[in-house]
């Protein structure tokens, strides 16, 4: 078990792009660091990203932010996909219905989410509910829309199977129809990832309810170009830490169906 | 005459009726005082709204500004994207000391670029273009990449059979090969574009629809809150249509394609 | 009709079109060079017919590919009108099996054809070269249509065209009718055979299918094994023009075919 374990991560490792191709990135940074001599109001050096953000976690600001930020994000997330699903499946499952919604339904999508924010602080107020409330919203529609289209497109043969082993409506739920749609949920959450993320910022941003995008925006105000570079870093590898956890998730769940396309 | 009752048959009637019906109970239930919400308009007070902030030249001004951003930062990412997309799509070896730095950048929420972007420009449009260009050229140089790497050894095969010179092959097989990528690229850069500028203007630079939308929000002018919402919305949708309508008109055999592929 | 390309040479033209001698192709491999053709020697004469028969995996894509100067030679070399090549060689030209991936999809059929010829011809003669390949295919009506819109017979025969637009000296085709069904296969053998008799190319046509081999050829080359080589070669004494009905009875179809086959089978069990 351990070594089917270590067997898959070899592979994943492998298939991942070759570390050289950090270069760039790399270059660029030990670059900047050589150019810049002192400190600097707009371009301080790597290393004065790094004291900054030391600067942040000894004064416990950025622990306890990152920390609220990441709540947000899981927990909006969380509940989106769990009432996207559930609607989704609903919806799907009625023919009729999903006709008659699917237009509202595609044009809630539409609406770009950091629009909402503004909204959703006129009706909610500026507190920890309205902020949970935006992120679910943003991130429902991907996954709901997906779940919803993917039960319509269930083969009729599985269907027919399900009705020829008799299950109740339940089994038939757990067993035949939530398998089926998976990979398309999985497809609506890596859309909604994103989008969770930004709109988490955005309320950080806006409202300065406690979070990363709080201390991005206050250390902005008071010229720390140390700290607010050293934030960017940590938000741009919180992106992509999530996404290749997400992916590896994604492996996990779909190693034994058929590959796509 | 049957053409019309083919077109009505395909009209999602029960879909159109469901938005009407939404919109007209909203409007009853808020009139009648059923529902009673503080800050949420009614449809005919928003309607209200929009007459009011077009008849004052608000929403032009707001939108031309918008507008600004979102063409001028997508140009520049096309142009940015396509040129080192094709560069990539065409070296492998270039690629492959790329690839994992892209992954890596192109995760990173453009609205994190904000705070950097006021620091060095403060409020500007300066500002909303750096928080736009960035990460709407991911799309398309990852795009464009895929689809110069991806055009057909055989093409290339074709090109040498008949002799043709590398400037030649560039011009009359890769690109032509490689355009529908680069067309889906563009595409989707363009509704990113609109939704960073938007952003940047909630965020930073205040003027724009996305200024506007905070400015009446903290007035306490719901009204014009849901207007301007709706006219990002639209603006959203008259990008769109432009952007589909140049592309059908310019290159009409790739148009084709990328509907194909869609 | 003499279909003799733009590489002429200034001394008295030989007889001979192609000719490779002991010519050997190998690979760069993880765990060492991979020989793909040992010591081919072939000769092509003008306006013949030359199949190469064998079965799959024994090199006959690399071996038109070599002919064709998309692949170089790592030993010996190939020679077109007495000088070797470097690179695809002016007057012949490559016709692919897989046609949807071999033809511009986003051009008209008529510019298809006339693609090789773009920049080398006045615009009024490339569209006098471009009428008369079509017609030479029977596609005139088809000029404005996109090859996505075609069948696969049809748009075989476009790559056909517009390999004949160039008036090539020699024609190499690679499994060709493959992916097409039977009937369409064999319209397009009786085509290929009367295309050949107006412009007077020569042909290397490679397939795996034996009969086709006879049917077609002038002279039918057998390859063989991997690393593949050319073992028999015969002559084929079957009289024009060939009929898919009358010619494929008679005995001495019957006779070249089991000849093949045991050629073919030989090597594989040997």
């Amino acid at each position: 078990m351990m070594q089917r374990l270590f067997i898959r991560l070899r592979t994943v490792v492998a298939a991942l792009p070759r570390a050289r191709g950090l270069l760039p990135l790399i270059v660029l940074l030990t670059a900047w660091q050589l150019l810049q001599s002192g400190p600097s109001p707009y371009f301080p050096a790597p290393s004065q990203w790094w004291t900054a953000a030391v600067a942040l976690v000894d004064r416990q600001h950025l622990a306890a932010a990152f920390g609220a930020t990441v709540l947000t994000f899981l927990e909006g997330l969380g509940l989106a996909i769990a009432i996207g699903t559930a609607l989704g499946v609903l919806i799907g499952m009625s023919d009729r219905a999903a006709r008659a919604l699917q237009p509202l339904l595609e044009f809630m999508r539409a609406i770009p989410p950091p629009v909402t924010v503004p909204v959703a602080a006129l009706l909610i107020g500026y507190n920890g509910s309205m902020k949970l409330t935006v992120v679910v919203l943003s991130a429902l529609w991907p996954i709901l829309l997906n779940a919803s289209s993917a039960v319509r497109q269930i083969d009729p043969v599985l269907l027919d199977v399900a009705r020829s082993f008799r299950l109740s409506a339940a089994e038939r739920l757990t067993r035949v129809i939530l398998p089926a749609i998976v990979p398309a949920l999985l497809i609506g959450i890596r859309v909604a990832i994103p989008l969770a993320i930004v709109v988490t910022l955005l309320v950080e941003m806006l409202t300065s309810l406690p979070g990363i995008g709080a201390i991005m925006i206050m250390s902005q105000r008071n010229f720390q170009s140390g700290e607010v570079y050293a934030l960017l870093v940590l938000v741009g590898l919180f992106g992509f830490v999530v996404n290749d956890l997400f992916a590896l998730i994604e492996g996990v769940i779909l190693r034994s169906r058929p590959p796509r396309g | 005459m049957p053409e019309i009752g083919r077109f009505l048959a395909r009209v999602n009637w029960p879909g159109f009726a469901t938005i009407v019906v939404g919109f007209l109970l909203w409007e009853l239930l808020l009139r009648a005082g059923l529902a009673q919400y503080q800050n949420l308009p009614p449809p005919s007070a928003i309607a209200d709204g929009l007459v009011e902030i077009t008849r004052n030249g608000e929403l032009v001004a707001d939108a031309l500004h918008t507008l600004r951003v979102v063409l001028i930062g997508w140009a520049t990412a096309v142009v940015i994207g396509v040129a080192a997309g094709l560069i990539l799509g065409v070296s492998a070896t270039l690629r492959d000391y790329s690839l994992a730095s892209i992954e890596v950048l192109r995760p990173m929420p453009g609205i994190a670029f904000a705070p950097v972007a006021l620091l060095l420009f403060g409020f500007s449009l300066q500002m909303e273009l750096m928080v736009v260009i960035l990460p709407a050229l991911w799309p398309v140089l990852v795009n464009t990449m895929g689809a110069v790497a991806g055009v057909h050894a055989r093409l290339f095969d074709v090109g040498r059979t008949f002799r043709l010179s590398g400037a030649a092959t560039l011009r009359k097989i890769m690109l032509p090969a490689a355009l529908p990528g680069v067309l889906v690229g563009a595409r989707l850069s363009m509704t990113l574009a609109l939704v960073l500028a938007v952003v940047a203007e909630m965020v930073g630079n205040p003027a724009g629809l996305g200024y506007a939308v905070v400015r009446e929000q903290q007035a306490m002018r719901p009204d014009l809150v849901f207007a301007y919402v709706v006219a990002i919305g639209a603006m959203g949708v008259a990008l769109n249509a432009a952007l589909t309508g140049a592309v059908a008109r310019l290159f009409p055999a790739a148009a084709g394609r990328v509907r194909e592929a869609a | 009709m003499n279909g003799a390309g733009p590489g002429r040479s200034t001394q008295a033209e030989p007889d001979l079109v192609f000719s490779c001698r002991d010519a050997s192709v190998e690979f760069a491999r993880r765990d060492g060079p991979r020989r793909v053709l040992d010591r081919i020697s072939l000769e092509l004469r003008r306006s013949e017919f030359l199949t190469v028969v064998g079965p799959s995996g024994t090199g006959k894509t690399t071996l038109l590919r070599l002919l064709g100067g998309l692949t170089p030679s790592t030993q010996g070399a190939v020679h077109v009108n007495g000088r070797p090549i470097d690179g695809p060689p002016a007057g012949v030209v490559i016709v692919f099996q897989d046609y949807s991936h071999a033809l511009l999809q986003w051009r008209t059929v008529g510019r298809n054809v006339a693609f090789g010829l773009e920049g080398k011809l006045p615009r009024d003669a490339i569209d006098a070269r471009v009428q008369d390949a079509l017609r030479l295919v029977r596609l005139e009506a088809h000029k404005d249509d996109h090859p996505w819109q075609l069948s696969g017979g049809m748009q075989q025969r476009v790559q056909i065209a517009r390999a004949l637009a160039l008036r090539p000296a020699v024609l190499l085709m690679d499994e060709p009718f493959g992916a097409l069904d039977a009937m369409t296969k064999a319209a397009l053998q009786d085509e290929l055979l009367r295309l050949r008799d107006a412009t007077g190319s020569s042909i290397v046509f490679v397939t795996h299918d034996i009969e086709e081999a006879v049917y077609l050829g002038d002279r039918v080359a057998v390859i063989t094994g991997a690393p593949g080589r050319i073992g028999r070669t015969v002559a084929v004494d079957l009289p024009k023009p060939r009929d898919q009905i009358v010619t494929r009875e008679l005995p001495r179809f019957l006779e070249l075919r089991h000849l093949l086959h045991q050629a073919i089978g030989q090597s594989e069990h040997a």
